[in-house]
């Protein structure tokens, strides 16, 4: 039934909000009428007590002195009569419904009520509750891509250097592809007698320090078991809580997918970290591991918590995240740093983790292995990556060493072919970043749009292939200062979602502040900025300048320049062992990790 | 359980110091978590201005691994 409602803007100046609520009452069909502002508040009485108003709708900011106002308004009503045949409703930002009932009115609304709550009230129908839960939908990023390369030249390259790299690998056998398939079978064995046997089998291609931690609980410092009671605890508070009013960062469809690291160390940290990030909209989550993890020949066994940096990526840790995750989030696993590359692919997809992160250049170049070992193990990784159907994200990172563009590029497009080859589905992660080589060179002087445009250009001009800047976006334009940081991951945010990205990995405002573990309000402020970066870009772009042109020009040219030095080489592994893809001059070295042990 | 208890990871505090240089501003910055109770705080970011010095600071509650007691049923049910 349609009601009558006087709209009062009690302000001297501000009636926009009510003007507002006026219009949606219209369009339900109440009959409104509005005050105009500036009104004393007798003027105001004397309107209300004129006509039979169901309801007067108040709207005020408060301010010094405006609470005792607002409560004097309420008794002059109260004494011409209003009381008695209109409801009072007051809004406004500050107002929360006890400082409403506390003023005299029968109701307030404040920032976070809606105009549907607002309606509901007049129409004398329940409230919604408000949503709860995620009720959302796992991303698919991958679908619309065909991997048809539009460069021949340079599809003729990745051909000549992958097929020659996967002869090079054919045949070739490492403590890390012998693990991974004794742990596959550990894992789908029941029988306890032929565990125990696999098991030694698998301590015996293990490091000390592995097979003490895992058979005698005696592990590296700071690394001990989660309890059962932390276990019971978790499932407890998880069971209990839901997130409620979920958020939705992307405000366009065209706004790409956002990934936060998680790695406090403790997995029960970052499954909180991921439950909260998660109601404000995060998409998908990269679990990184201790850089320590990667030099030991076997990874540790069980429900693991760690001091430092960086979560232990073992089946129950990552299994024991994948469970409390929503099941539209995506979780990534980092695999490509170290020894145990095939191991954690499998581990990650038997504990259904929806991608891996595998760069064999990078994890030679820029994360200490072993360009050969890498090879061999990256190469069986990439093929249990197809065999789980999990695809594997490329990051190049190596530029962060100081590595040009160009050779980073040729390297992710070396694992995309490969990753083609073996029937994998490869994701390019190229650097939104003010690297070193950019800084010496002075690409991002005049802007920070042109380069970081230009390396998503020349790579869609390259190939048809998802793509997601990473690894953070923003990486060395954050400083400690919190505001400034979490505006510089929402500038490159934009500028992603501008250039129409599948997906982007964000920094927390901790991005800078290496002396303790990321906080909770760090992530929290970070989504909040990029939030409202994709509300102000909506559907329009940024507009690099010509120079983004001629640095895509440049890139192709010296990625084709690249890719010809490299397979003038007698494979990848001798390339990388001789600087083609980033030298010492450039601040890469090939990795020791590893060294030695193909055969 | 107390409300610091509570606290998911950790405490920040934000403010604007007026010191007379750098050295003063640090030193009042350490002063205030200990008069606010918190112990020995993190300096996390601080920029001295000619008239004071714009601060946060941050209390770790509780860093992974160790155990929440905002997760025990019994404290917190």
């Amino acid at each position: 039934m349609s009601k009558k409602i006087l709209c009062v803007p009690l302000d001297p100046v501000h009636d926009v909000g009510i003007k507002i609520i006026k219009n949606a009452l219209d369009k339900r069909g109440h009959q409104t009428a509005l005050l105009s502002p500036d009104l004393s508040p007798e003027e105001i009485v004397k309107a209300a007590a004129k006509e039979n108003y169901d309801f007067i709708l108040v709207s005020r900011t408060l301010g010094y002195g405006v609470a005792e106002m607002l409560a004097r308004f309420v008794d002059m009503l109260d004494s011409a009569g209003v009381r008695e045949k209109s409801k009072i409703v007051i809004g406004g930002k500050p107002i929360t419904p006890e400082l409403a009932a506390e003023l005299g009115f029968d109701k307030g609304f404040g920032e976070h009520s809606t105009i549907d709550e607002l309606i509901a009230y007049i129409e004398g129908r329940e409230i919604e509750i408000k949503s709860v839960g995620l009720n959302k939908t796992k991303k698919n990023f991958i679908s619309g891509y065909d991997y048809k390369f539009n460069n021949d030249e340079i599809a003729n390259l990745l051909d000549a250097i992958t097929e020659k790299f996967i002869k090079f690998t054919d045949n070739k056998k490492s403590p890390g592809i012998e693990r991974a398939k004794i742990q596959n079978e550990i894992i789908q064995t029941e029988d306890l007698s032929k565990k125990e046997k696999l098991y030694e089998k698998y301590y015996a291609l293990c490091d000390d320090v592995i097979v003490q931690g895992n058979k005698e609980k005696s592990f590296i410092k700071g690394v001990r078991e989660v309890t059962d009671v932390e276990l019971s605890n978790l499932k407890w508070f998880l069971d209990k809580t839901q997130p409620l009013n979920p958020n939705i960062i992307q405000h366009d469809k065209k706004h790409p997918a956002i990934f936060k690291f998680l790695g406090s160390g403790c997995p029960i940290m970052d499954i909180i970290h991921a439950k909260v990030c998660e109601r404000y909209g995060i998409d998908g989550f990269l679990i990184i591991n201790p850089s320590w993890e990667a030099r030991y020949e076997g990874l540790l066994q069980g429900y693991l918590t760690h001091e430092n940096d960086g979560t232990i990526t073992s089946f129950d840790n990552i299994k024991l995240m994948r469970k409390n995750l929503d099941n539209s989030t995506l979780l990534t696993v980092r695999a490509h740093r170290g020894l145990n590359t095939p191991e954690t692919v499998l581990l990650a997809g038997l504990a259904g983790a929806d991608l891996v992160k595998i760069n064999l250049v990078y994890g030679s170049l820029g994360a200490g292995t072993d360009p050969i070992r890498l090879a061999v193990d990256g190469v069986e990784a990439i093929k249990l990556a197809a065999k789980y159907n999990m695809p594997f994200d490329i990051p190049g990172n190596d530029e962060l060493s100081g590595v040009p563009a160009w050779k980073t590029l040729a390297g992710l497009l070396i694992n995309v072919m490969l990753g083609i080859k073996l029937g994998a589905k490869p994701i390019l992660k190229p650097l939104f970043c003010y690297g070193p080589h950019i800084v010496i060179n002075g690409m991002m002087e005049q802007n920070f749009i042109d380069y970081n445009a230009a390396k998503i250009y020349a790579l869609r001009t390259i190939v048809n292939a998802p793509i997601w800047p990473g690894e953070p976006i923003a990486f060395m334009t954050q400083s400690e200062e919190r505001v400034q940081s979490a505006n510089a991951t929402s500038y490159h945010a934009a500028l992603a979602a501008s250039l129409e990205v599948d997906a982007i990995t964000v920094a927390s405002t901790d991005e800078a502040y290496s002396r303790g573990p990321i906080c909770i309000t760090s992530r929290i402020d970070s989504i909040r900025a990029i939030s409202d970066a994709f509300k102000f870009i909506g559907n329009a772009n940024f507009k690099p300048t010509a120079q983004a042109d001629f640095f895509t020009e440049d890139l192709i040219k010296k990625i084709t320049e690249t890719l010809k030095e490299v397979e003038r080489k007698d494979n990848l592994t001798t390339a990388i062992y001789d600087g083609c893809l980033g030298n010492k001059d450039d601040g890469a070295y090939p990795g020791k990790f590893g060294f030695g042990t193909v055969i | 359980m107390t409300a610091l208890e509570h606290i998911m990871d950790a405490i920040d505090i934000e403010t604007y110091i007026i010191c007379k240089d750098e050295n003063e501003g640090k030193k009042l910055a350490l002063q205030l978590g200990q008069e606010m109770n918190l112990g020995e705080v993190d300096i996390m970011y601080q920029e001295f201005d000619g008239y004071g010095m714009r601060l946060r600071l941050r209390k770790y509650v509780y860093k992974p691994g160790n155990v929440y007691k905002y997760l025990q049923p019994s404290e917190n049910s």
